[in-house]
């Protein structure tokens, strides 16, 4: 971290200490990165007693439907293709039968030609680079991640690439959330990324329409903290609105030209969630325009609806459900470290970077509890 | 040389391989002590308070050229550096070289140029070596292996097992730069920043220890980064360790590109620096030395060893705490 912003950061936890709070404050977030950045930096054992910070569902790994997973892997069996996924992806487990792939990375080691990316641009130059091939990049992500998809489809697409769109927006799963009438949390940090590219407009029914102070935070501790302190002053003096503390990158109205090739792309459909279930208007889907790399579409790479669903369960003891949705910590799953780990993961929550119980391991969250909260203390 | 393509005939032990060696290593690497006629090359025996070390290392990175560096000084300052931190003086090195049918001869010859300019000025003698050609597709390019050999006193006694609690870890300079040069020079990720592989000989940084009866073990942060040689130096010593982050020096644009990517800077390879651990007597001597010598103007006291459990603590910036634990897997690079 930078030193002077080092220095900013002690003064917002100097200022976070000085609040009289009146009760136990739960501040969720709903970013892998600021989970990843609250973890590494030690904050939950610098803030008060009384504070709590609670990953939600932040992780696009975490949320991807096993039914999707499924699909790709039993694409990336048939001949002639090459599947593309980011590399977070590969290994995923899911329910399969036994002497079948259970994630891409088996099926790479079984012969089908799975290859890690780190961008869409790398899956175009796939597909330009092997014209006799199916290129199928399997997209799985959030606005983030879906912008760059969207810019380059709108550049115009190779013939033989496909997608296998797997994209969410991230506000209504928080908006879900809220509507359950059981939210879990006191305050939200929105996440800084999200609202650089859709603007910070998006999250100002949280507190307008469910009372709930929230503040949008970047991803370095000072940021973090200033968020904090700002939904925590507000609910000391009974406030309630929409703080941005991440000036530096988000501005009203977000990236226009982002969004605008977003709505060129893609379609706004309802869409499932990994042990959530379906969330209406939150993802996104091809639209007609690109029917023609769709690789949902193509009959010849459907898969059997018994075997989907046999996928999409998930496997026994799993509590990734309740970790995506804040209603526990990671190391309150009985499987955390035990059965599950980042070397054998049973759940995608220890899988990608972004996944809470993967970010608490490699921050060297050893014991699992699994008793009442807050058991959980970094050191 | 005739050829402008690597052929599976240049590895037969012909004509053209002969012509490799000679218009390509020994032409390139430009050293007197190689006499590409022998099989075997005598090395300078050593006098009574003096052994020999040896030390060997295989090279396969991509891609072959990076900002900063390129595999040809890589496969020099990797087997260089490894007898460097063991305390030794390099004196000769071996390399094989593994090519790809299909590689441009004038790469090669980059990469050979720039391996022959870093045994030079690290003051070793490439003496010998041997070349195969692989078939196309059974290689990437270029592999290289080397094999060292290093002089150091016989009363030299450097390693985890001196290590006491309460002693200082003590790093030559920024840390990471090497692993983000080359993930971005590897993957398409659209990023563009001054990242620079910091790939240089550790020898001068190593000898100006060597003398301090304090200087209780050194290492060159390699792959997993610095992060891995502390957890290494924790698991052997049966110390614990604790490291402040705000003195763990990390150049601007790596920690940006870290922070995009979701690595973290402690685990990516550096490839020109040294951990060196010392008696808190001699650590202020140390750093002194340090800071005077080129390479070592950035080297700073990064923590302590202590009669903790033995894990590495690091201390945060904002007073909070963490494990720094052992890499689990490759990092990936992160999906948002
Ligand atoms: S420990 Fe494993 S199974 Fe449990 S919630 Fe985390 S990822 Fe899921």
């Amino acid at each position: 971290m930078k030193r002077d912003s080092g220095e900013l950061a002690l003064s917002y936890l100097e200022r976070i200490r000085s609040l009289e709070l009146r009760s136990r404050t739960k501040v969720m977030n709903v970013c892998g990165g600021h989970e990843r950045t609250i973890t590494q930096a030690g904050l939950r054992n610098v803030l008060p007693d009384g504070v709590e910070l609670i990953p939600g569902p932040g992780c696009p790994v975490c949320i991807c439907p096993e039914e999707d997973i499924y699909h790709a892997i039993q694409i990336a069996r048939q001949p002639r293709v090459i599947l593309a996924a980011f590399g977070d992806m590969l290994r995923v487990p899911v329910n399969a039968p036994k002497r079948e792939p259970r994630s891409l990375e088996q099926a790479k080691a079984a012969g089908a030609d799975v290859r890690p990316i780190a961008s869409p641009l790398e899956a175009k130059r796939l597909a330009t680079e092997s014209p006799d091939r199916d290129v199928v990049f399997f997209a799985a992500g959030f606005e983030t991640t879906m912008a760059p998809v969207a810019a380059m489809l709108a550049e115009g697409v190779p013939a033989n690439l496909w997608l296998l769109l797997s994209g969410r927006l991230t506000w209504p799963a928080v908006a879900m959330l809220l509507e359950s009438g059981r939210p879990g949390f006191d305050a939200l940090i929105a996440p800084g990324h999200v609202a650089t590219v859709m603007g910070p407009e998006e999250w100002e029914f949280v507190s307008r329409d469910h009372a709930l102070p929230t503040a949008i935070a970047g991803f370095e501790p000072a940021s973090l903290l200033a968020a904090t302190y700002a939904v925590l002053r507000q609910l000391v003096d009974g406030e309630c609105r929409l703080v941005n503390c991440y000036p530096q990158a988000v501005r009203n109205g977000g990236n226009a030209r982002a969004r605008q090739i977003l709505t060129r792309c893609f379609d706004i459909v309802a869409a499932d969630w990994r042990g959530i279930g379906t969330i209406p208007a939150s993802g996104f889907a091809l639209n007609d325009h690109f029917a023609a790399h769709d690789a949902r579409a193509r009959e010849s790479w459907m898969t059997d609806p018994a075997a989907r669903k046999r996928a999409g369960e998930m496997p026994p003891g799993c509590d990734c459900a309740r970790v995506v949705l804040g209603r526990i910590y990671p190391n309150e799953c009985q499987l955390y470290g035990r059965a599950c780990t980042p070397r054998h993961p049973i759940g995608p929550c220890m899988v990608s970077d972004e996944g809470a119980c993967r970010v608490w391991w490699a921050g060297g969250i050893r014991e699992s509890v699994t008793t009442e909260r807050p058991a959980a203390k970094a050191v | 040389m005739t050829d402008t393509h690597i052929a599976l005939a240049h590895g037969n032990g012909g004509r053209l391989m002969r012509e490799l060696i000679d218009e390509v290593f020994a032409r390139c690497l430009d050293s007197p002590s190689l006499d590409t006629r022998v099989d075997a090359a005598p090395v300078p025996g050593p006098a009574d308070d003096c052994e020999l070390c040896v030390s060997t290392d295989g090279f396969t990175v991509q891609p072959l050229e990076y900002p900063g560096g390129d595999i040809g000084s890589l496969a020099v300052h990797g087997t260089v550096n490894d007898l460097a931190v063991s305390g030794a003086t390099p004196t000769v090195l071996t390399v094989n070289a593994f090519v790809e049918e299909g590689l441009e001869i004038a790469l090669l010859e980059r990469l050979v140029h720039s391996m022959g300019q870093a045994a030079r000025s690290a003051g070793v003698a490439i003496v010998a070596g041997d070349t195969k050609v692989l078939r196309r597709g059974e290689g990437g390019g270029v592999y290289f292996a080397t094999t060292g050999l290093g002089v150091r006193a016989r009363a030299s006694d450097l390693g985890p097992h001196r290590i006491e609690a309460g002693d200082v870890l003590l790093i030559s300079g920024p840390v990471g730069d090497h692993g983000a040069a080359v993930m971005l020079a590897r993957e398409q990720f659209g990023l563009r920043g001054d990242v620079r592989s910091d790939a240089a000989s550790v020898l001068g940084l190593t000898q100006a220890l060597l003398d301090l009866d304090g200087l209780r073990f050194m290492r060159d942060p390699t792959r997993g980064g610095l992060a891995t040689v502390v957890h290494e130096i924790t698991a052997t010593s049966r110390h614990g360790a604790r490291l402040r982050e705000t003195d763990i020096p990390v150049r601007e644009p790596v920690s940006s590109v870290c922070e995009m990517l979701g690595y973290d800077p402690y685990y990516l390879a550096c490839e020109g620096r040294v951990l060196a651990v010392l008696s808190p007597a001699d650590a202020d001597v140390a750093l002194e030395r340090w800071h005077a010598i080129p390479g070592g103007e950035q080297a700073r006291k990064i923590g302590v060893t202590t009669t903790e459990s033995p894990r590495v603590i690091l201390e945060t910036a904002i007073g909070g705490e963490r494990y720094l634990e052992e890499l689990e897997d490759d990092p990936l690079p992160r999906i948002c």
